[in-house]
């Protein structure tokens, strides 16, 4: 399935500001993040931790709506969504 | 008006339209580029669900307090020292529920509205670290 991901700030610069990918039917937001780490050393440095774990500062967006941190790994992406990945805002 | 512009604005102009008959008290929050040593900063936003949220911030002040009208301009893209960054104004018929409406929404765009701003000096270039996660 394509799903479109959005990067800001610091993940722009890292990953892209718009990636299209082709995730396996079923996949959840690990399995985005790790496609997107897997790109660069840099990228799975900002996106996982030493022991692999999620880095707590990322915050994500499913069709623009916010994901609360309990529910990262329970969604399940479909067709055409849009996730955005970026860091703390630091707008105002 | 709700916005998320490159362009500068003149707050007088938000001022005097804020204006009616029923308001009687105008509060603004204008933010702007400090001096601490850069030579720029950066403004990039997200910017569909920038303007979605604060939109939203502006219905949570209305529903919070007695305020008569809502205006937040925010700007992006390369600003300077002393440029415009965003520009909160305030009608109520009373002071108090201005003053509060405007600082709600200032701090509740600090939490939650995707805008970041990365600055530039001589020493090189960082991003501004958000407050919250």
């Amino acid at each position: 399935m394509k799903i479109t991901v959005r990067a800001f700030a610091r993940f722009r610069e890292v990953v892209g500001d718009v990636t299209a990918l082709d995730l396996p039917e079923g996949s959840g937001l690990p399995a985005l993040l790790a496609d997107l780490a897997s790109r660069s050393d840099e990228s799975r440095d900002l996106m996982f931790d030493e022991q692999g774990t999620i880095r707590e500062h990322i915050i994500f967006m499913v069709n623009r709506k916010r994901v609360a941190r309990s529910t990262l790994d329970t969604i399940i992406l479909a067709e055409g969504d849009e996730v955005a990945i970026y860091p703390p805002v630091a707008g105002g | 008006m709700i916005t998320i512009t490159h362009e500068d604005f003149d707050p007088g102009i938000y001022i005097d339209a804020a204006r009616d008959r029923q308001v009687g008290g105008i509060v603004t929050f204008t933010g702007i580029v400090r001096d601490d040593g850069i030579t720029a900063i950066e403004l990039e936003a997200y910017r569909e669900a920038a303007l979605q949220e604060l939109e939203a911030i502006g219905d949570e002040a209305r529903s919070r307090y007695a305020i008569q009208s809502v205006d937040i301009i925010h700007r992006i893209g390369t600003l300077s020292v002393g440029d415009h960054i965003v520009l909160i104004v305030v009608g109520a018929s009373h002071r108090g529920d201005a003053f509060r409406a405007c600082e709600y929404i200032i701090d509740r765009i600090k939490e939650t509205v995707p805008i970041w701003k990365k600055e530039h000096s001589e020493e090189g270039s960082r991003w501004v670290p958000g407050e919250h996660s």
